[in-house]
């Protein structure tokens, strides 16, 4: 019984971000949270991916700093006046 | 069931095919002379080239030479591009070789942080990380700080910078598995078994802070 759950953990473990990118399809997406029912380990695995992804995906929508984007403007319009940058 | 576990598609929405189009359309608005679109579209290239600058290869003081590049080629690039579905792939493109250049040009740079070189056709076995905040001003690292959480920053150093890339591209830029396969310049098999590591080497190094 353990090996059994362990080979499903380990099938499991190898297609999950698979998972969470909507990649597998509605049998796939089934056995897993079939499985993630019964194993809390493997739960609390995707459930932490989750919040890593969320992470990256919050600092990658975050706006520059102001000051960044003030100069970024400068040089935008330094280069559409036609000034030298 | 887990909460967690079924909310899967709601991490990933199909923001890549919108952002493309935008990206597109802003092209097509630009090369027609709408200025407007064309500030746009030259504040967005700066702002990739910043984040990309910082975040993949870790130079903190590169930053804004990178930002440069990118503004001066997309603005000579927008009024003879073709495709302007493939702006996107492009400009991350050619942020990625002028952060490359840029680390040629650093005289007596050690070979270990050409990291974005290592990053393009190699495993992940021989890219160290490379150390964000030992090479940055203080000034750089309080910008960075007041945009990246100090958690995410510290579990980003965790990564080798292939495996940093393809996140930053993936995850924080929203680019598609086939856009980051053409930008980085390997399969998208290969994307997604790195982007699957990292991101277990990103929880564990989250866990670890």
């Amino acid at each position: 019984m353990s090996a059994d759950v362990n080979t499903e953990c380990g099938d499991m473990l190898t297609r999950i971000s698979s998972y969470l990118d909507g990649d597998l399809d509605a049998a796939g997406c089934q056995a897993i949270e079939r499985h993630c029912a019964a194993c809390a380990r493997c739960a609390g695995f995707v459930a932490g991916l989750r919040e890593t992804i969320g992470l990256c995906r919050e600092a990658g929508s975050a706006p520059l700093p102001d000051a960044v984007r003030q100069r970024a403007r400068a040089s935008i319009q330094r280069l559409l006046t036609g000034e030298v940058l | 069931m887990s909460d967690a576990v079924t909310k899967r598609a709601e991490l990933h929405p199909s923001i890549s095919d919108a952002e493309r189009a935008d990206y597109a359309q802003l092209v097509r608005a630009s090369a027609a002379g709408d200025r407007e679109a064309m500030e746009r579209l030259l504040m967005r290239a700066q702002e990739v080239a910043y984040r990309f600058s910082l975040l993949v290869c870790g130079h903190p003081q590169d930053a804004e030479d990178v930002m440069q590049e990118a503004l001066l080629k997309t603005y000579r690039y927008v009024s003879r591009i073709k495709e302007p579905d493939a702006f996107r792939t492009w400009l991350y493109t050619t942020v990625q070789n002028a952060c490359r250049m840029k680390r040629r040009r650093h005289v007596g740079e050690p070979s270990h942080l050409t990291s974005i070189e290592q990053g393009a056709n190699d495993g992940d076995r021989d890219a160290g990380p490379v150390d964000i905040e030992g090479h940055a001003r203080p000034a750089d690292q309080l910008v960075m700080d007041a945009w990246v959480s100090d958690r995410l920053q510290r579990a980003l150093k965790a990564l080798p910078p292939s495996q940093r890339m393809i996140v930053v591209l993936r995850e924080m830029e929203g680019l598609s598995t086939r856009e980051v396969a053409s930008v980085v310049g390997i399969s998208e098999a290969n994307v997604k078994t790195r982007l699957h590591r990292a991101r277990v080497t990103l929880r564990q190094a989250l866990e670890g802070v």
